[in-house]
């Protein structure tokens, strides 16, 4: 019996399962850099969201009778969950990776028909979520370079039991966001843990920005989303810092402060939930630069990547109306 | 040099043409049979000119062009005419046609007319008419005719020679441009003389430098035509990309490329063109490559039109193994549900991969919207968009997507990481479009034809008014003649002058009534009436009696007297009718038999009816399911108007 198969009948080796693999591997600079910094706890993230990612995708595959293996291998789930962790601070405990797993999984992914037709970042969802309702356990970082050992930590993450006062501290969007009177320069003159903390980040943002640039050479995504995110943040920060850098932090501070490297290249580039088109994209990363520094700027939560992104998502379907590029023959 | 601008996306498949050996001809030996369908070019299929049984020589004339689109075929060796009937072609759906088949007898002995010619001997429409005449259609894949090409009134500065030939595996150009550059630039200066004043350019991928070569050292002495080397990358060869990277113009929505002042021609198809300038040759064979790790003999051969693809195959030593052949290229040919079917003009290659040399796509997986689709297409439509449209069946919305401009290179998904099969979704939602396109025409028909029958129907009704009122006029005039003359015995002059009113009025209704009046004689119809009313009157009569009877009712006498009475009146009516009939021919014998026959045409329809096709299925079946619906109804209106005829003779008399 001969199978029969429309054209064209090669095909390019690409596999969805590539790009997911591609994506692990190119985070994993930053989360090495980040595992450094902050401890072990980032670590209990990765593995208890991904347990419970792949799980939970698994139960959703048996409720729809899909076939749980064909669609566990795409490796979606665990991008999402990888990404997921690397946001949470990393003194969460268990039940707040569970939850944010939960949110980002079932809500933010499979109640719209799994993958591909999730209208939001189905990890930012989950983080939002989270940060809503969980504000202050949301916000527990450590000062860099001090962390639990491996026993305190498998401690506080079950049973949030441990002396962690001493090593937690805000930070430096926080302490940029709490000026309370004095200047930017006084600020971290006064605070040497943050300045150590502004070290940390910064490097953890230089690791997230070397695998994201690998993937763009590797062609995962187009330069489009990840620069038009950068740069409208940049922008932003020079427009309204220049003048006064007493009050404003730099454009330098936001670039690599906070989650911004890790959003522009492994977050928005998410291509569901993004605009589609190539023009499409550059608005949609516009607009998450912008509005990333409105919200760390003027808004109620130091860092704001998650909120961008997710308004950005919301307005992803009308950026795609309007950026439908001309098909062959209409352009005189 | 000219400036390229290249074309926005395209992919970089492996090319794989090595393994055909391009530039090496060989030559098939001649085959038993051939068959050569009618339908090769895009237009509607010639039509024989040969019956079974006919002997022919090569090159002579089999079938003609049938409207502007189509052309003509020529007998490819000498042999026997075996039949013309319909067969299996190389068809996605294994669709029939007719095809004329051609049984070789081995001498392969050219027709008497087939003359060389000196062009310059020769006026420009001598030469058109020689082009014409060869039968010579595009030879990349078109299969548009040459002839109709060269016919455009548009202004021409440009012809474009496309030698691109950009699908992995082909190197049936490559071979032609590098066996006979010599026949393509002949044929070329011919088509360059035909349009005027206009330059050359012929565009090659930078993959085959031998035939790079070759066409430059060719034209090395001719400023008008420029050998231009563009990059390697699919679809290069695509005529509107090619075009958007020699002159960064795009043809305009739902035009071509004479709309741009470029006429662009397959090298392949311009050597057939010098073969039948100069040779007198009609386009009987052409080149193609038998490639793929199925085979052990690939190459390129020159073959006959019409040998049948199964023997091409097992000169070329297919191996037992292979399971699949495409009919093309690994991009966008088609995989044969036969191979028992004939080559035809346009066929380039035929491709026999091995066991895993294409291995079968995964399950298709979700689309992830990666948009890496979108970065490849060179029509710059978005794949993933038209994907999600097609599968929700949104196909208002995919036309302005612009799904019609597609190209089906199958760029988008070569690159799927879902593997999603795209361009089999592009094609079903086109399918859909075209046959609602169609379906929109025939109701626009439909239409047309109610309203021209409202109105006809208003018009006799308009027309017999007018008549009736004639004749009354005439009728009053004609009493009021009786009556003066009545009245007026004794005045004759007046009485003479109402006579000639009369007859004038009457002569009017006359000239006004076309029809001669059914009144005056005994109408068919009205016996029909008649005899009907009389029959069922008997039956209620008939049926109270028995009534009556049953209860003893007291006017059960007088009730069987009506019933006597009424059966008598049935009967007369009855013979009435009978006799009438028997007058005017109306046999009842025929009557059963023609209402068997329409009864017979009426289930056939209303079975065709239900098995109208899937949406899904492609356009030529649609096609044939109409034409076989169309004829039953027409069978059906024949069925039924013979019946009428048969009742009514008296109508069809009038």
């Amino acid at each position: 019996m001969m199978r029969f198969f429309s054209s064209p009948h090669l095909h390019g080796g690409n596999r969805s399962q590539k790009i997911m693999l591609l994506v692990i591997v190119a985070a994993l600079p930053g989360i090495l850099t980040q595992l450094y910094w902050f401890g072990y706890g980032t670590l209990f993230n990765i593995i208890w969201a991904t347990l419970l990612g792949l799980l939970m995708e698994a139960g959703v595959m048996i409720l729809r009778r899909r076939p749980v293996g064909f669609f566990l291998k795409d490796g979606s789930v665990v991008v999402t969950t990888l990404l997921l962790a690397l946001a949470l601070p990393p003194m969460s405990p268990w039940w707040l990776v569970t939850t944010a797993t939960l949110f980002a999984v079932i809500f933010g992914k499979h109640i719209y028909g799994g993958l591909g037709n999730n209208p939001f970042n189905p990890a930012m969802l989950g983080y939002a979520i989270c940060l809503i309702s969980f504000p202050v356990s949301m916000t527990v970082w450590t000062a860099a370079g001090q962390y639990l050992n491996l026993a305190d930590q498998w401690l506080w993450f079950w049973t949030e039991q441990g002396q962690i006062d001493a090593i937690t501290q805000a930070t430096p969007l926080d302490v940029i966001k709490h000026l309370s009177g004095s200047t930017i320069g006084e600020m971290w003159s006064a605070n040497p843990d943050v300045v150590a903390y502004k070290a940390a980040m910064l490097w953890i943002n230089i690791a997230y920005l070397v695998g994201g640039i690998a993937l763009l050479f590797l062609k995962v995504f187009t330069w489009h989303a990840p620069v038009a995110m950068l740069a409208g943040l940049a922008v932003m920060a020079f427009l309204f810092g220049a003048g006064e850098p007493d009050l404003y932090a730099s454009a330098t501070d936001h670039l690599f402060l906070g989650a911004t490297m890790l959003g522009a290249f492994f977050i928005i580039t998410d291509p569901v939930s993004s605009a589609t088109s190539r023009n499409g994209k550059l608005i949609f990363g516009a607009g998450i630069g912008i509005l990333t520094y409105i919200i760390r700027t003027w808004g109620n939560y130091p860092d704001a990547v998650a909120f961008a992104v997710l308004l950005m998502n919301l307005a992803a379907p009308l950026i795609d109306q309007y950026t439908r590029p001309k098909a062959y023959g209409q352009q005189s | 040099m000219i400036q390229l601008y290249d074309f926005p996306g395209g992919i970089h498949p492996p090319e794989n043409k090595e393994l055909s050996n391009p530039g090496q001809l060989v030559t098939l030996p001649l085959p038993e049979e051939l068959i050569i369908p009618l339908g090769q070019h895009i237009g509607a299929p010639s039509e024989a000119v040969v019956k079974k049984g006919d002997q022919v020589s090569k090159g002579q004339l089999i079938a003609k062009a049938i409207g502007s689109r189509s052309a003509d075929l020529h007998a490819p060796t000498s042999g026997l005419i075996a039949d013309v009937s319909d067969q299996q072609v190389a068809h996605a759906s294994g669709l029939k046609e007719t095809c004329i088949t051609l049984h070789a007898d081995g001498k392969d002995t050219w027709h008497a007319n087939i003359t060389p010619a000196d062009p310059e001997q020769l006026s420009d429409d001598e030469v058109r008419q020689r082009i014409y005449a060869a039968g010579i259609i595009g030879m990349g894949g078109a299969g548009f005719p040459s002839n109709a090409k060269l016919a455009t009134d548009k202004p021409i500065h440009t012809l474009l020679l496309n030698g691109v030939e950009c699908e992995p595996y082909i190197s049936a150009d490559d071979t032609i441009m590098q066996v006979d550059s010599d026949g393509i630039v002949k044929g070329t200066r011919l088509l360059m003389r035909l349009l005027g004043q206009v330059k050359c350019i012929i565009a090659i991928e930078d993959n085959k430098p031998k035939a790079i070569a070759t066409m430059q050292a060719a034209t090395a002495d001719d400023a008008a035509i420029e050998v231009v080397v563009i990059p390697t990358k699919y679809p290069s060869g695509g005529e509107k990309q090619l075009i958007q990277n020699l002159t960064g113009k795009q043809v305009p929505k739902g035009g071509i490329p004479a709309d741009l002042g470029i006429l662009c021609v397959n090298v392949a198809t311009v050597n057939a063109i010098h073969d039948a300038v100069y040779l007198g040759r009609p386009s009987i064979d052409r080149i193609t490559t038998v490639t793929g790790k199925g085979v052990n003999k690939p190459g390129n051969y020159r073959v006959l039109v019409g040998t049948k693809i199964d023997f091409i195959l097992d000169q070329c030593e297919m191996d037992a193994s292979a399971n699949k052949v495409v009919l093309g290229g690994p991009m966008m040919g088609f995989q044969l549900p036969s191979i028992q079917v004939p080559l035809v003009k346009t066929s380039n290659c035929l491709l026999v991969p091995g066991v895993d040399e294409f291995p079968a796509a995964d399950a298709a997986m979700s689309c992830i919207r990666c948009g890496q689709c979108e970065v490849v297409c060179p029509a710059q439509l978005l794949p993933q968009e038209l994907y999600w449209l097609a599968k929700s069946d949104a196909f208002d919305k995919i036309e302005q997507y612009n799904l019609m401009d597609c190209i089906e290179c199958g760029a988008c998904a070569y690159v799927c990481p879902s593997q999603i099969p795209l361009v089999q979704h592009y094609r079903y939602a086109k399918g859909v479009i075209r046959h609602k396109a169609q379906e929109a025409k025939q109701a626009e028909h439909a239409k047309l034809r109610f309203e021209a029958r409202e109105q006809r129907l208003i018009d006799e009704k308009n027309a017999k008014e007018e008549r009736r009122k004639a004749r009354a006029a005439a009728a009053a005039a004609a009493q009021a003649a009786k009556r003066a003359s009545q009245a007026d015995g004794d005045d004759p002059i007046a009485a003479a002058k109402a006579r000639v009113a009369a007859k004038q009025q009457a002569a009017k209704a006359q000239a006004t009534d076309s029809h001669p009046e059914p009144a005056a004689k005994p109408n068919h119809k009205e016996l029909k009436t008649a005899a009907a009313i009389a029959r069922t009157k008997l039956k209620k009569a008939q049926k109270a009696f028995a009534d009556a009877a049953a209860t003893d009712h007291p006017d059960t006498d007088k009730l069987q007297t009506t019933v006597n009475e009424l059966t008598q009146r049935s009967a007369a009516a009855a013979e009435a009718l009978a006799k009438f009939e028997s007058q005017l021919g109306v046999d009842p014998e025929a009557i059963k038999a023609a209402q068997v026959e329409w009864a017979k045409a009426n289930a056939k329809v209303r079975k065709l009816t239900k098995l109208a096709p899937e949406d899904d299925a492609t356009e030529a079946v649609h096609k044939e399911y109409q034409q076989t619906l169309d004829a039953a109804q027409k069978d059906l209106q024949q069925a039924e108007s013979h019946l009428q005829s048969l009742k009514n003779p008296t109508e069809e008399s009038s």
